[in-house]
């Protein structure tokens, strides 16, 4: 619980913040700083356990999954603090962008130690809701506004049928304690139909196909900082939860599960890659292959066991530093220049040489390209499915895999083959920026070679 | 730190000493001196190799095992024998003519050498990996820098080229891919651990139904590489578009790759898959030995000859891996390592003529001999080494596989081993037809009167690589011998 | 006695031509030339002195000529297959050696003047050297992997001197079409190689050629197609000393390979390299004799008649003198072959094999030294058709006088060393196969023919007027001629039968009167009727020529072989076969690796409007997924 009531504390005290202090940019520094604190004490050693009669529960996976998103909101927050300045500063509501993903935040740490639906619920709430303001943040931009009415409304109809799948559920187990589910679940069309029910809400959250489609839009619509924090922390945790629920809970299923699984990963796969192809936009483009990206993560959560869950969490934490280094990027891009598009990045290397580095690094991580991290995350993902003996699956995954390096690839053409006239000029980005940037690169090349991590993540995945 | 990890270590210093270059001045004495060392190292590791083998007889020597992902019992396990010996010679030779050749690479020199040495890397790391992780993880890192080599220094549609052949050789991996993590899940048939250590593996008999499943994946995962029909198109485009460094050490060593991990891994690890695949895959084979030197007569682009002609020589080696008996795998090994210094030398003078002439059209061009004598003299000599000429490389080892091949009684062998040896006259007649069109008759075009003759650092690449070749044909014993004890194993492995 | 000292004789030629090869451009032309020369000497020397002692003092123990085998190992294939490198010193070996290194002095010699101031005079030597180095390689092998690499050096060797003048088109395409019949020849031999190899179990000569050795004693343990396989090995194997030798079919690449500088015609064209084929089935001669009774060996007595034949009769038409000589060299060896063909294998059966290498000892003689004349005559006259010629012999006393001995010599003239072999040939062949000696006869009569319808038309004939008038070569050109000339009377009256026969042992060979008698007859019909012809100039020749009709301009056309090959090579295998390949690969191979690529963008491309950014569409496939699915499972579609 110590995670949650110091984050709230942080959230408390920038709120006194912002009553009392007027210089709006220092405030944006001293919230980066209050929050680096928060970050760094995530990783005081904490015990197992759990309140309220089991509605709160902890385990040290948990504990080490929160700090990957602490981690994560840092990175974003730095890299999203020169665009706050520049753009957001005027607008008289710095301090609320801070407040929003924070309590957001909060959310996620309430859904992924839940113990009950309700618990649950709650979590998947306060995590959602702030994020619409967000997504509709820069109110300058229509796209932006058309963004967060999509997101809300999609959301709404996710979390609802969500809550009527838990609803049938309690119908056939009167309980809703995951626990007792646990048990007294048995199987029957009416607990199957509220299991996809429930199911379809994280599905949506963790944007796999058919529940994706607000994912593009938004992505584009929302300010980078919403846009990154979307792509990672919302998807992680919901892919958290996601993993505790079907490991413990729905054990019983587990026959439907896996098929369940099976198809959505090679629909998400496919439809994520195939539409990547074609997209300009830097945003949309990430957008979809994070789709894609989701699809090979649920090849892990075919394997049911300590190896499935670590190699998850695993390559959601590389996922999460992967993904920043690239919208980080993209955002230092764009809040320079407010380009967005593909071709905008041509010959980039020959001005910007650090930039396309990092960007190159990111993508290869995507591409699971050795010797960076994300080579090692798939690798394991996919050692997890074939441990269960889905090489099928395994191959579709790699065909996947081939083709998604196709377009990631078409972004490092544009950045080192292409020579242009109209390349974005040298620019010096701040020190913030840099730093998230630095932090997220650290991330992506240590985190596959430096293997303890992975052991240490192995010994932690009991569930 | 041991005698094989400096192979790795030493070019990930020169990069790192590299980052610092600031002119090309600097940046290719770095390069240059960073794989001369590892030229040396590698002479010295041949030396070491045959004293180490007076008194150890171990499968592979100067093994060192370092455990990295406990859970998967991924180790950094590393050591050699004969072939890969030979193997790490060739590369390092190769490595260090290209960067001789690529002296005078004027736009972003720095970062040329960077990537053509993180891919010796790779090459290096491959040779020595005795893991099946790291082998495959040095393998993609040998790969992908292929993409910004060709990409951003090649010529022609080089965009088109080098998509083209990244994307196949990856798709191709990530099959291999499937095939590795097959073999990694039966690894435990006999009772012990899941492990990808080649040699534990080795010692397992792995179930029959999962060799006849997973060796074509394994096998088609490494061939793409090594110019298997009809997965060979990316070569010509590849080769085609690539600078000239980048065609001599892709086609000189990278290629090689793949004939060393379908040996090295498909048909060691999974004999039955072999042995129940084999025909197929002959027939495979044959068509690209023969289709390959078919279709390199009637091309006019010297690069695309080349192409043609590597795809016909490394169709040999497949074909010669196919053959399940020590003297053809010997030759197989023996065509690698001349096709690998035949095919680098041609892909250097190659670069060098078009350096003077500007265009690769042998229509367009003759009576080289008489304005740029050594390149031609040279380009004479390549030309009758990859004919088979005797006293030269590729002489002894395309014997070698003949004589292997013809050890099969049966129809079906006889018919395909006449096939592949009848390649040779093909062969023969591209060859002389670019000799004929390009370097005799009378100077056509006045413009080539004026042409610089061969600088000091083009003679040295040239030399470098002439004189391996003659080398191995002239005295081809050793070597031969070198390679022979060590295909025992394998022998053991088949039956 | 070791042998083994006579690893130098190939060696010292090689050391030659590295020494001249590496630095071409730094030695002066006169030093290499005396650099080439000299090194040859030395390899005569040593040539002359071991067949002194082979023949002589060392190499017949009883009344049986040994062989010593010196060897190195090579290369290992299997534990049983290798290949070594060596010299093989026997009757054969050494008579080769003498041969090629008295002609091949004689060529340096001959070269120092012929081709002063040229300016690849350096190069030259180098190739010289290159091609002696092979050629004693070849002859001293000792296995038949060591003969097959010296086969093709000298290959290669004979490519780069036809090709020697490389800038002129002509020359490139006979380097190239020599180079690629031959290879195309040697494909075959390797081939029987492999053959002979994995049936036979080693390549050694020794062990092959062991009368009670495996292949001799079993060779009917195997077959193919109504054959043994050794049979169709030694066929095979044959193929290639065909392909080497200018045998019909493979013939067409002698004639043009004549592109060369003529010293190199008269050395590897006339007297060394194209008798390798010869000398490689006598090599192998108790595999051919012995093997299925000599099925084998039948084929190649057929062969070798029918080319004698074929050559001559093309011979009579040519104007190129050089041309006429090629074709006189490939019936001559066909005389060679057919000579082996026939021939038995003990005692005076081995008559055939004796006379051929006899034949082989002499030819080389007299073709070097025709060779070396109508080069003198080229060197003087800057043309080698023969209607520029005519009445040179007052001008070049010595070229003509040697030239005729030559004539007379060829023409088997009584006398003349030509007339010796030639005459042991025709007893062999009439001894064994009475059609096979008619054709001898009447080769022999055609040879004298066109020999002299040569010698007339050059030296006699018309007067032709000279713009320049034409001299006498100098005497490093003329000393060779005066040499071999001398030899092709002397050599002759070599007692062959002592030194060089099938079964190791002397046999008593005597000339057969009335077949020699019949033989000179008809020579001496030939040389009068080309005395008719061509000694006055007159209009007869085409008279007669225009009797003969068709078939007169079908030889003046060699009938139409190069026009055939040249279809079978440009039209066929370019054109229909190489080029669709080509268009295969590109269009199809690749087009399907693009069409993957493509057609996956496509598919995006088509999927693309399901985005269409309506929240309602959103939400529909929203409910409608999780219906799918539960559809899906309820209804047990899976699992």
């Amino acid at each position: 619980m110590r995670q949650e009531l110091v984050l709230l504390a942080v959230i408390l005290l920038l709120v006194i913040l912002e009553i009392f202090m007027n210089n709006k940019k220092a405030l944006v520094n001293w919230a980066l700083v209050i929050f680096g604190l928060h970050t760094l004490t995530g990783f005081l050693p904490m015990d197992e356990g759990s309140l309220f009669g089991g509605m709160y529960q902890t385990s040290q996976l948990v504990h080490l999954f929160k700090n990957v998103l602490n981690i994560g909101v840092l990175i974003i927050l730095l890299q999203s603090a020169e665009w706050i300045k520049k753009e957001i500063v005027d607008q008289h509501k710095s301090t609320e962008f801070f407040i929003m993903m924070l309590s957001s935040l909060l959310g996620m740490y309430f859904m992924i130690s839940s113990g009950d639906f309700l618990m649950f619920y709650l979590g998947l709430e306060l995590s959602a809701l702030p994020i619409a303001a967000l997504v509709a943040f820069d109110t300058t931009k229509r796209v932006s506004a058309e963004a967060g009415i999509k997101f809300i409304l999609s959301a709404a109809l996710a979390s609802g049928t969500s809550v009527f799948g838990v609803s049938l559920i309690y119908a056939t187990t009167g309980s809703i304690y995951f626990d007792e589910v646990a048990q007294l679940l048995s199987y029957s069309n009416l607990s199957l139909v509220g299991f996809i029910f429930f199911f379809s809400g994280l599905a949506f959250k963790i944007s796999l196909v058919p529940f994706h489609f607000w994912t593009a839009d938004v992505y584009e619509g929302a300010p980078i900082g919403v846009t990154s924090y979307l792509s990672v922390i919302s998807k992680g945790s919901a892919v958290m939860i996601l993993m505790i629920i079907l490991f413990t809970v729905m054990k019983p299923f587990e026959m439907v599960t896996t098929s369940m699984l099976y198809i959505v990963s090679v629909t998400t796969m496919f439809i994520g890659n195939l539409f990547a192809l074609r997209q300009q936009n830097m945003k949309r483009f990430l957008a979809f292959s994070s789709i894609a990206q989701a699809g090979f993560i649920l090849l892990g959560l075919l394997s049911n066991d300590q190896l499935g869950v670590s190699t998850v969490v695993y390559f959601v934490s590389i996922y999460v530093f992967t993904n920043l280094a690239a919208f980080g990027v993209i955002q230092s891009i764009s809040t320079q220049t407010g380009k967005e598009n593909m071709d905008d990045y041509d010959g980039l290397y020959r001005t910007n040489p650090k930039l396309s580095l990092v960007m190159m690094l990111a993508l290869f991580s995507l591409a699971g390209i050795p010797p960076v991290a994300g080579f090692f995350g798939k690798f394991f993902l996919f050692t997890a499915a074939a441990s269960q003996g889905f090489y099928f699956l395994v191959f579709l995954a790699v065909v996947n895999v081939t083709i998604s390096l196709y377009y990631y690839l078409l972004v490092v053409r544009a950045m080192f083959l292409r020579k242009s006239d109209q390349a974005i000029p040298y620019f010096d980005s701040s020190f913030t920026m840099k730093l998230g940037l630095v932090l997220a690169v650290i991330g992506v090349l240590f985190i596959g070679v430096y293997s303890p991590i992975y052991e240490y993540i192995y010994q932690l995945s009991i569930l | 730190m041991d005698i094989l990890s400096l192979f790795v270590v030493v070019p990930i210093v020169t990069i790192l000493a590299l980052v610092f270059a600031k002119e090309l001045k600097q940046s290719r004495v770095i390069a240059a001196s960073g794989m001369l060392v590892q030229f040396l190292m590698s002479l010295n590791l041949i030396y070491a190799y045959f004293k180490e083998k007076q008194f150890n007889d171990d499968i592979m020597v100067f093994t060192k095992d370092y455990l990295w992902f406990e859970k998967f019992n991924i180790h950094y396990a590393i050591g050699v024998d004969g072939i890969s010996v030979a193997m790490i010679v060739l590369a390092s030779i190769v490595v260090l003519a290209g960067i001789f050749i690529s002296w005078k690479m004027e736009d972003l020199h720095k970062e040329f050498f960077i990537a053509l040495i993180v891919l010796a890397t790779g090459v290096f790391g491959f040779f020595i990996s005795l893991d099946l992780f790291t082998m495959f993880l040095f393998y993609e890192i040998a790969v992908i820098p292929m993409f910004l080599l060709i990409g951003i220094w090649g010529s022609g549609p080089k965009e088109y080229s080098a998509m083209k052949l990244t994307l196949m050789l990856m798709g191709a991996s990530a099959i291999l891919l499937v095939g590795i993590l097959g073999i990694y899940f039966n690894s435990n048939a006999g009772g012990g651990n899941l492990t990808y250590n080649i040699l534990e593996i080795a010692k397992v008999n792995i179930p029959v139904e999962a060799q006849n499943l997973f060796f074509p994946l394994t096998f088609i995962g490494f061939a793409v590489l090594g110019a298997l029909f009809p997965f060979h198109t990316w070569s010509p485009d590849g080769h085609a578009s690539a600078p000239t460094a980048v065609s001599m050490l892709h086609a000189g060593v990278l290629m090689k790759l793949g004939g060393y991990g379908v040996f090295r891994v498909a048909m060691y690890l999974l004999p039955e898959g072999a042995m129940t695949w084999s025909n197929f895959f002959i027939v495979l084979s044959v068509i690209g030995v023969f289709y390959g030197a078919l279709a390199a007569i009637k091309q006019t682009d010297l690069k695309y000859i080349n192409a043609y002609s590597s795809v016909s020589h490394l169709g040999m080696v497949l074909f010669a891996l196919l053959m399940l008996n020590k003297t053809a795998w010997n030759g197989a090994i023996l065509q690698s390592l001349s096709h690998g210094f035949m095919t680098a030398l041609f892909f250097a003078l190659i670069g060098m003529i078009y350096g003077r002439t500007h265009t690769r059209d042998v229509t367009k061009m003759s009576g080289l001999l008489k304005v740029i004598p050594f390149i031609s003299v040279m380009y004479v000599i390549a030309g009758l080494a990859s004919l088979g000429l005797p006293g030269f490389s590729g002489f002894m080892a395309e014997m070698q596989i003949f004589v292997g091949a013809f050890q099969h009684p049966d129809m079906f062998h006889r018919v395909a081993t006449i096939i592949t040896v009848s390649a040779i006259v093909v062969t023969a007649v591209y060859i002389l037809r670019v000799v004929g069109m390009m370097l005799m008759g009378p100077v056509r075009n006045d413009e080539f009167k004026g042409f610089e003759k061969a600088t000091w650092y083009e003679r040295t690449g040239v030399i470098l690589l002439l004189i391996p070749i003659v080398f191995m044909g002239v005295t081809p014993i050793w070597l031969s011998d070198m390679i022979r004890e060590s295909l025992a194993p394998f022998i053991e492995r088949m039956l | 006695m070791d042998f083994s000292y006579t690893i130098l004789i190939p060696l010292i030629p090689l050391a030659v031509f590295l020494l001249l090869g590496i630095n071409y451009n730094r030695i002066k032309p006169a030093v290499s030339g005396w650099i080439g020369s000299l090194g040859l000497l030395v390899t005569l020397v040593l040539s002359y002195y071991t067949a002194y002692q082979y023949f002589f003092v060392v190499g017949k123990i009883g009344d049986v000529y040994q062989s010593f085998a010196t060897q190195w190992r090579w290369m290992n294939f299997t534990d049983t297959l290798y290949i070594d490198m060596g010299v093989l010193i026997d009757q054969i070996s050494v008579m080769m050696l003498v041969v090629v290194s008295t002609i091949s002095f004689m060529v340096h010699l001959y070269s120092r003047g012929y081709m002063k101031g040229d300016p690849g005079y350096t190069k030259f030597f180098a190739f010289l050297s290159l091609f002696t180095f092979s050629m004693m390689g070849l002859v001293l092998a000792v296995n038949l992997f060591q003969i097959y690499i010296f086969w093709e050096l000298v290959g290669v060797s004979s490519f780069l001197l036809i090709g020697y003048y490389y800038t002129k088109p002509s020359a490139i395409a006979a380097a190239k079409k020599a180079f690629i019949v031959t290879r195309f020849a040697d494909l075959g031999f390797l081939i029987g190689i492999l053959i002979i190899g994995y049936y036979g179990g080693s390549y050694d000569f020794a062990v092959l050629t062991d009368l009670e050795g495996s292949v001799i004693t079993n060779w009917a343990s195997t077959s193919f197609m109504g054959l043994s396989v050794i049979t169709w090995g030694l066929l095979l194997i044959f193929m290639g000393g065909a392909g080497k030798s200018a045998m019909f079919p493979l013939h067409i690449w002698l004639p043009d390979a004549m592109e060369g500088p003529t010293p190199v015609s008269a050395l590897i064209h006339a007297a060394t390299m194209v008798v390798a084929g010869v000398y490689l089935v006598a090599r192998l001669f108790p595999l051919y004799y012995f093997v299925e009774d000599g099925y084998a060996l039948n084929v190649v007595a057929w062969v070798g008649a029918f080319s004698a034949l074929f050559a001559a009769i093309i011979a009579l038409t040519q104007n190129d003198i050089k041309r006429v000589l090629a074709f006189s060299t490939m019936s001559q060896i066909g005389y060679m072959m057919l000579a082996l063909g026939v021939s038995g294998y003990s005692g005076h059966d081995g008559l055939g094999y004796m006379s051929s290498m006899f034949h082989l000892f002499t030819h080389a003689m007299f073709k070097g030294l025709l060779f070396l004349g109508a080069g003198s005559i080229i060197h003087a006259i800057h043309s080698n058709n023969l209607q520029d010629m005519g009445g040179l012999r007052k001008y070049m006393p010595i070229t003509h006088i040697t030239f005729l001995i030559a004539a007379l010599s060829i023409a088997g003239f009584p006398g003349f060393a030509g007339f010796f072999s030639k005459d042991e040939i025709l007893v062999a062949a009439f001894e064994h196969n009475k059609l096979i000696y008619i054709i001898g006869v009447l080769v022999a009569g055609l040879t004298a023919f066109y020999m002299f319808r040569l010698y007339f038309g050059i030296f006699w004939g018309k007067d032709t007027k000279y713009e320049h008038k034409p001299h006498e070569s100098p005497v490093s050109m003329t000393f060779p001629l005066v040499f071999l000339a001398f030899m092709s009377v002397v050599a002759g009256y070599i007692h062959f039968s002592e030194y060089v026969t099938a079964d190791h042992m002397s046999f008593e060979a005597h000339l057969n009167y009335p077949l020699a008698a019949i033989a000179v007859g008809v020579g001496l019909l030939g040389i009068l009727t080309a005395f008719v012809f061509y000694k006055k100039p007159g209009n007869l020749p085409e008279k007669v020529s225009k009797g003969f009709g068709s078939l007169y301009h079908w030889a003046y056309d060699k009938f139409y072989f190069d026009e055939l090959y040249l279809f079978i090579t440009k039209e066929i295998i370019f054109k229909r076969i190489s080029a669709p390949f080509a268009w295969f690969d590109r269009k199809v191979v690749d087009g399907t690796m693009n069409l993957i690529g493509n057609s996956t963008v496509a598919g995006s491309e088509k999927i693309k409007k399901i985005q269409s950014g309506r929240v309602q569409d959103y939400a529909f496939a929203f409910i409608a997924g999780v219906v799918v699915l539960a559809m899906i499972f309820i209804y047990k579609w899976i699992i």
